[in-house]
């Protein structure tokens, strides 16, 4: 079973953010970010944090220290990505990317290869990072050192499935 | 929240109204009438039904003529969403996008600028899924224009039903958003009054033809 954590504030933008990844995950359980318990985590095979709507940024208030310690590997989509890197302690940045952009992988992973065009709606990026893949000379996928937490700042739902789909395998 | 709902007149924009209305105040309607047949963004046959259907849902239209130039007509979007901030005080947007990243990320850009919310209830839904939905939620639309093979006229000034779901369902993308139809909802739940075409005409050549409604009135339910 795979944890979606939902991000949003607003109804509307769940069905925008988090819908699309529950039709592409068939076992799935979806928790708000303010409710998930360690029995949601560890019923979990893997965890998936969902993006939400550019003007959303409540859920960099919310508790995530729970990610420091869980073995379970986890993707953060876009506000999760974010999410991650606050928790580990990596720098956001002002930078918006909107729309479909240019990716490039830069170092070899298991959730992307190659050049493609992903779809970006993003206001912020993560400085510090070890980057996975590049967009606009900005890191736009990345993973935290020695553990199974990837953080992914465009959305893969939209163009680019193979990236959820290669995380859940 | 105060909302605006981008809206065409045709079903997606009609099924995002309402979900947009379980949860926040819908104030007004805003619509881009494209002068441009070949525009990206903004063409739709029949768009000047919007004014029947405000009127029928009770809520005001904020409506702003554009030449539909590429790229340009997005400055007529800003200024007609801009118009909607200062009259009706909006805090967001709402479209019908489902799956067009060119529409959708300009209506986000444009949002992101005005600092709006931008909200996409229809984002990558299942294609069918929204067509029965439509039933669901009594959203009665005909289909005003065909555009691709083996979409023909017999297709043209018919309701979206369960049999044309079926016949639908065997296209590539059923619900049109590969731009294949297009269409306009004459009556919905959220409807006071259902709109009547008095007078139409069809025109139709090698599988594209548009359903135009020449003069419509409302009707009581």
């Amino acid at each position: 079973m795979i944890l979606i954590v939902n991000v949003c504030r607003d109804k509307l933008s769940e069905m925008e953010f988090v819908r699309p990844l529950a039709m592409l995950i068939e076992d799935h359980v979806i928790v708000h970010y303010s409710k998930v318990k360690l029995a949601d985590r560890t019923a979990a095979e893997k965890i998936i944090i969902a993006g939400t709507a550019l003007k959303d940024f409540d859920y960099l208030d919310g508790k995530f220290s729970w990610l420091k310690k869980t073995r379970r590997p986890v993707l953060g989509i876009c506000a999760g990505a974010q999410v991650i890197a606050k928790e580990f302690g990596l720098k956001l940045e002002d930078f918006a990317l909107i729309g479909p952009q240019k990716v490039e992988v830069v170092k070899e992973n298991r959730l992307a290869e190659g050049v493609f065009n992903a779809y970006f709606l993003n206001t912020k990026i993560v400085a510090g990072c070890e980057p996975l893949a590049m967009s606009n000379g900005k890191p736009c996928l990345f993973r935290i050192a020695e553990k199974e937490i990837y953080g992914c700042l465009f959305n893969p739902e939209v163009l680019n499935e193979s990236v959820i789909l290669n995380f859940i395998q | 929240m105060k909302l605006g709902v981008l809206y065409s007149g045709g079903k997606d924009s009609t099924l995002a109204l309402m979900k947009a209305q379980k949860y926040h105040d819908v104030v007004c309607l805003i619509t881009v009438v494209s002068e441009n047949k070949e525009s990206f963004m903004f063409h739709t046959p029949n768009i000047d039904i919007t004014l029947l259907q405000s009127q029928s849902m009770g809520i005001p239209l904020v409506r702003v003529v554009s030449k539909g130039e590429k790229e340009i007509e997005l400055g007529d979007l800003k200024k007609a969403i801009q118009e909607a901030v200062q009259r009706f005080k909006i805090e967001g947007v709402v479209s019908g996008a489902l799956r067009s990243t060119y529409q959708a990320s300009r209506v986000q850009r444009i949002c992101h600028e005005l600092d709006l919310w931008c909200f996409n209830p229809l984002w990558l839904l299942d294609q069918v899924e929204l067509l029965y939905e439509l039933l669901e939620k009594e959203i009665h639309a005909v289909i005003s224009g065909v555009f691709a093979e083996p979409l023909d006229e017999s297709f043209l000034g018919k309701e979206i039903d369960k049999e044309m779901i079926v016949k639908l369902s065997k296209q590539q993308n059923p619900a049109g958003e590969g731009g294949e139809i297009e269409t306009t909802v004459l009556d919905a739940l959220i409807f006071k009054k259902r709109i009547m075409i008095t007078d139409s005409k069809i025109d139709y050549a090698r599988f594209a033809g548009t359903f135009t409604i020449l003069d419509a009135k409302l009707e009581d339910k």
